[in-house]
């Protein structure tokens, strides 16, 4: 079992670079709230069959696409909402919303020039480099290449040029559902099934863009691709679609941002990820989730009910999820690894924070059905103000799954005595030879470690941070190294307020 | 010719596809103390582990003969009541099984493989208690669960221990000195050189000399990628301790 | 949302309606018409789907018949040297005048519990007829045994003891469920209140045939001071369930919650606990090892639950199985749910085979393999039983678990 004295020290975990970061921080608190005033071209309220095929006709979809949304929207019709999860919200009026948004001025951008300069403006203002001809002019080689989609649309892809040089398809999921459709039919729904769960299916029928990936055999893309998710539109639900595939021996790095404006009321985000790696193919997939959490009385905030899921199909294969949780309302999330192919890796790790009246119930679930498999979980929690932040997990070794292995660690941090911290996983073992070792603590920071780092001179918010940074460390390091930084001064302002 | 105690003939294992042992050809004649010495990751613990029937290793080639009958094909329990003891590098600890209920059941069992009848209780704690004297073990540290929860010392005491009791014809001491200090290391091989006799051999692994200024070899082999590349006398310890091993790398190559 | 599509009733819970309602308890009997029993969604029974295990039930027992008879015959499933035993056959209380000085026996009209929601302990608040009453006033040695049995005919039998532990006593109370080797329904309650500054041992060890079903409940609050351990062992039944509700109500008391689950081909064992810290200054440890071999399943569902005011709680859970099979399925919960910030809490959770080093050193020293096995499993289980501080009760329950592993138990 754990040793329970092992809660993370000073000297061990935190650097010189963290204090740093920590020491420098901005007081500012949710930074991302601002509003863009951008022409909206917008479906008629409300979710109805109309809604479907209103959505396919402004994507000029094929007629086959339509079908298998119809289809979603008639198996949702039949669904309820799941209650199992411990979150608490009131009923959402799914016809109280609009299932598309657009920015009216240029539909489909062929190049940046196309762009609106008020939408490069705002992602300028986001932090979110889309100049692609100026990032090519640097001194350096571009290291990441971004798919922003804005409310219902992928507004621009930059770096297309670049990564179809060497075979690599990064568009948006419309286009690819035009331009690829033979790809998109083999690989859309085979990871997340239509019917996998009432979001998820609401999202099949609904969904207007997303981002798809496709890395050919053998190549190991040489950049970071990026979507970055913004919800600009009042009362708008955005429903993205994500499909990355990566063929045998190929390697894909992927981050997902998200942020949205500061609003009293609270907006739906049901989005599916859906990642497939084929033989010795390796998907790493993060995720930074700053939506905007609600005001400090709980009002407004996103409700972020998100299916992601990477079937690592092929033998040998591995994907790796992080993520750092910091935004939101509600978060319902279990970004998971279907361990299929024989010898396959699965990875979950994640920081999920919670303030003021956030609830989070995220996790993972690690399906081992393939020999050999392996998989390791590392999530850390940490609830403050009124939140309750709950871990929920499930490992499962099916009778086939010769020598399974799973490792998890959970552990959860509560700072003030208002919140809740949760942890809940289910941990099923059908085959003999599967080992399982799961480990979960809870504990707030100490007296000593505070008192330590305040005779250093620090405040007790900054002692807050830094402890709390050193607390995900083992998380933050599998982040891609530019938004490491990022992330950890993100942390820090989550937790404002959380003291004293 | 007397029959040897030990006779490994072109010995060859590997631990999936990577070969540990290249060749190993050695024989130790009854009465005789050997030291295998080599660097770390050569290879001398997997011969251990080989010879005492981990099953983790395949035998591609090469026979194993002790006091003449084929080790190789026996299971682990039955090269031990053959006669084999290994005392591990690391011994194992098996939580809620007391000392001494191991120690009888081991004995009982090696007895009832050799045909011969159980031990009575009284004959057992006598046996016990003169072998444990010696090694500075009481019957308190007896009670607790094998090996859980102690020392480095008292988990090689607790080894000689067994090899007293069991009385086995071949002792192998697998880095037996590691993580003793200096007292512990004096108690220890005290406890080995008494069961020292005519008939009783011994392979003792180590990586430091150390260990063989108290246990005293009669040949010394230096191992290096899987197999025995030299072999004298108790100088040669001397030698490796003064040149290290990289002298011996190319005899290897 | 859940309740508008009506559920489909199985035969084993129209026969439950029926019951409850000649009964005169149509409250429970229209809460299972309308819920029907808990499936899969209703996370307390996430691994145990009810409505899917339980197929049918068999009539309620008629008690009167068969207390006499079975009081004639005597035989005791498991006996402890030295025990005072209590019998309750068929839901009927034997009348003891026999009773060590410091324990009242009695009986009392009703039930146990409280009015927790929950199916096993709805059914046996409404169809319990009487509780054994014991109350125990001082340090009582010997070992007070409430053996419950269920004789005759395949019977659905519900029967209830409350016992009250006074302030600064202590007491080892030792349950036994066992039946005739038919169809039977059991479903067993049991309240304790342990006093403060009390030291309680409570034992409960299902040894029923492969035939039976055995449902248990056992209810606690802990006061100030005390020290509880709690053992439960599933060593028969071919589907059982033992749900252990526990609270703290006073400072400075710990308890030990432990157990075996104990499973082999075609059984299907749940042990389901959920401790709450409700003050401050509480601890426990809860200890819960699951063997299985064959086709069998083994469920471990544990909550400690730390409240708001419960500061400084130190709570800690282990569960450990044990994969004898490649058929077997070992399924755990273990579950923290924390609203107190000043607290050190943690669980751990493992599952595999049994451990190839180990089983290589034993047979290094000459102990063949199957011998090196049982070795093992024995030294794995002592954790739960070593604790046992009463002699004639600890030999007793290794010689449970000794015929579980020559294949003998149940």
């Amino acid at each position: 079992m754990a040793d329970y004295d092992d809660i993370p020290t000073l000297k061990d975990n935190i650097d010189r670079a963290t204090v740093d970061s920590v020491l420098a921080l901005d007081v500012d608190k949710y930074k991302y709230g601002f509003e863009t005033d951008i022409e909206s071209d917008m479906a008629p309220k409300g979710l109805s069959e109309d809604t479907v095929r209103f959505i396919s006709a402004k994507k000029n979809e094929p007629e086959w696409m339509l079908e298998w949304r119809l289809e979603a929207y008639r198996r949702f019709l039949t669904m309820t909402e799941p209650s199992w999860a411990k979150v608490h919200y009131p009923q959402i009026d799914l016809q109280d919303m609009y299932y598309y948004a657009a920015p009216k001025s240029s539909p489909a951008p062929k190049s940046l020039d196309e762009v609106d300069p008020a939408l490069i403006a705002m992602y300028d203002k986001l932090g979110v480099p889309l100049r692609e001809r100026e990032i090519l002019a640097g001194v350096e080689r571009p290291n990441v290449a971004v798919d922003a989609v804005m409310d219902s649309v992928s507004v621009v892809t930059t770096f297309r040029e670049e990564l179809s040089k060497v075979g690599i398809i990064f568009c948006s999921i419309s286009e690819a559902i035009r331009e690829y459709p033979e790809l998109v039919q083999k690989y859309l729904a085979s990871v997340v099934p239509v019917s996998d769960n009432y979001y998820a299916t609401l999202n099949s029928a609904v969904f207007t863009d997303g981002s798809f990936v496709y890395i050919p055999k053998g190549v190991r893309c040489p950049m970071e691709l990026s979507t970055y998710f913004r919800i600009n539109e009042k009362k708008t639900g955005q429903f993205e679609r994500t499909l990355i595939i990566a063929e045998a021996d190929s390697y894909v790095s992927y981050l997902e941002g998200c942020t949205a404006p500061m609003r009293d009321e609270n907006q739906l985000h049901a989005a599916v990820v859906e990642l497939v790696a084929l033989d010795n193919a390796e998907i790493k997939y993060s995720t930074v989730q700053n939506w905007y959490p609600g005001d400090k009385d709980g009002k407004g905030g996103i409700y972020n009910f998100v299916t992601k899921r990477g079937d690592c199909r092929g033998v040998n294969s591995k994907i790796s999820w992080t993520q750092v949780e910091t935004g939101s309302a509600i978060t319902w999330k279990y970004p998971s690894c279907i361990l299929r192919g024989d010898g396959s890796r699965g990875e979950f790790y994640s920081i999920a924070i919670s303030n003021g009246y956030q609830q989070v119930d995220s996790g993972t679930k690690m399906i081992h059905l393939g020999k050999n498999t392996s998989s390791r979980i590392i999530a850390k929690g940490i609830a403050a103000g009124f939140s309750d932040n709950t871990y929920r997990g499930q490992v499962s070794a099916h009778a086939k799954a010769k020598n399974a292995r799973n490792f998890t660690q959970c552990d959860s941090l509560l700072i003030g005595d208002k919140c809740g911290a949760h942890t809940v996983p289910y941990i099923e073992s059908r085959n003999g030879t599967a080992v399982f070792e799961h480990e979960a603590t809870t504990s707030k920071i100490s007296d000593d470690q505070m008192f330590y780092c305040q005779q250093r001179g620090l405040n007790e918010e900054e002692a807050v941070a830094l402890i709390v940074n050193g607390f995900v460390r083992d998380v933050l390091q599998h982040l891609p190294m530019e938004f490491m930084v990022e992330t950890q001064k993100l942390i820090s302002i989550s937790l404002e307020g959380s003291v004293g | 010719m007397t029959t040897p105690i030990l006779e490994i003939r072109n010995l060859h294992a590997r631990i999936e596809d990577r070969e540990i042992l290249k060749g190993v050809n050695l024989i130790i004649p009854p009465g005789e103390v050997h030291a295998v010495m080599g660097r770390n990751g050569s290879g001398k613990s997997t011969l251990s582990y080989v010879l005492a029937g981990k099953e983790d290793y395949e035998i591609t080639e090469g026979e194993v003969l002790l006091d003449g009958e084929n080790l190789l094909e026996m299971e682990p329990a039955e090269r031990a009541a053959a006669g084999l003891f290994l005392a591990f590098q690391y011994p194992i600890e098996i939580p809620g099984v007391a000392t001494m209920t191991f120690l009888k059941a081991a004995m009982n069992a090696q007895r009832k493989a050799r045909g011969e009848g159980e031990l009575s209780t009284p004959d057992f704690m006598r046996a016990v208690k003169t072998a444990g004297t010696d090694l500075h073990i009481d019957t308190d540290m007896l009670k607790r669960p094998l090996n859980v929860g102690f020392s480095g010392g008292e988990k090689k005491r607790a080894e000689v221990l067994q090899m007293a009791l069991l009385q086995p014809k071949m002792c192998i001491l697998d880095e037996t000195d590691s993580g003793l200090d200096i007292d512990a290391l004096q108690v220890v091989s005290k406890g080995v050189n008494a069961l020292r006799n005519a008939g009783r051999s011994m392979l003792v692994i180590t990586h430091y000399q150390r260990l063989l200024n108290h246990i005293i070899p009669d040949v010394v082999h230096v191992f290096s990628d899987g197999k025995i590349v030299e072999s004298g006398d108790k100088s040669l310890a001397l030698q490796l301790e003064a040149k290290g091993y990289a002298d011996f790398d190319n005899a290897a190559a | 949302m859940a309740f508008s599509v009506p559920v489909r009733l199985g035969a084993a819970e129209n026969t439950l309606i029926e019951q409850l309602n000649s009964a005169g308890a149509a409250a429970t009997a229209e809460r299972i018409s309308v819920a029907g029993l808990p499936t899969r969604r209703v996370e307390s029974y996430h691994y145990t789907d009810l409505k899917t295990l339980l197929r049918s039930v068999p009539p309620l027992a008629d008690q009167n018949d068969t207390l006499d008879a079975f009081l004639k015959s005597g035989a005791t499933p498991f006996h402890v040297e030295g025990a005072h035993q209590i019998t309750i056959a068929n839901g009927a209380v034997a009348y003891d005048d026999n009773a060590p000085a410091g324990v009242i026996v009695g009986k009392a009209e009703g039930n146990a519990l409280s009015t927790r929601d929950d199916v096993l302990v709805h059914l046996n608040t409404a169809l319990a007829k009487e509780s054994l009453t014991l109350t125990i006033e001082n340090t009582i040695e010997q070992v007070i045994q409430i053996d419950r049995r269920i004789e005759g005919e395949a019977a659905h039998v519900l029967d209830s003891a409350k016992i009250f532990v006074a302030d600064n006593a202590s007491v080892t109370i030792l349950e036994t469920l066992s039946s005739s080797d038919a169809a039977h329904v059991g479903n067993h309650a049991t309240y304790l209140a342990v006093g403060r500054n009390t030291v309680v041992t409570h034992i409960v060890i299902d040894l029923s045939p492969r035939a039976a079903t055995q449902f248990s409940t056992s209810e606690y609050t802990i006061a100030d001071g005390a020290k509880l351990r709690t053992v439960t062992i599933h060593a028969g039944a071919a589907l059982s369930r033992s749900q252990i509700f526990a609270r703290f109500t006073g400072e400075g008391a710990h308890g030990d919650f432990t157990g075996l689950n104990l499973v082999e081909d075609g059984q299907h064992n749940d042990i389901t606990i959920d401790i709450r810290h409700g003050v401050a200054n509480t601890t426990s440890q809860e200890l819960y090892k699951q063997i299985a071999r064959g086709r069998s399943k083994a469920v471990f569902q544990g909550k400690i639950v730390v409240e708001r005011d419960a500061q400084k709680t130190d709570a800690k859970m282990m569960m450990q199985g044990l994969m004898l099979s490649n058929e077997a399925e070992i399924l755990s919960k273990p579950e923290l749910e924390i609203y107190a910030d000043d607290v050190v809490c943690g669980h751990g959770s493992t599952c595999g085979e049994l451990d190839e080093d180990s089983m290589f050193y034993l047979m290094s020293r000459g102990i063949p393999k199957a011998e090196a096995e049982t070795m093992l499993v024995r030294g794995f289980i002592e954790e739960v039983l070593d604790p046992v501080e009463n002699e004639a009760l600890a030999e007793a329950l290794h010689g449970v678990v000794d015929r579980w592993l020559l294949g003998k138990a149940g």
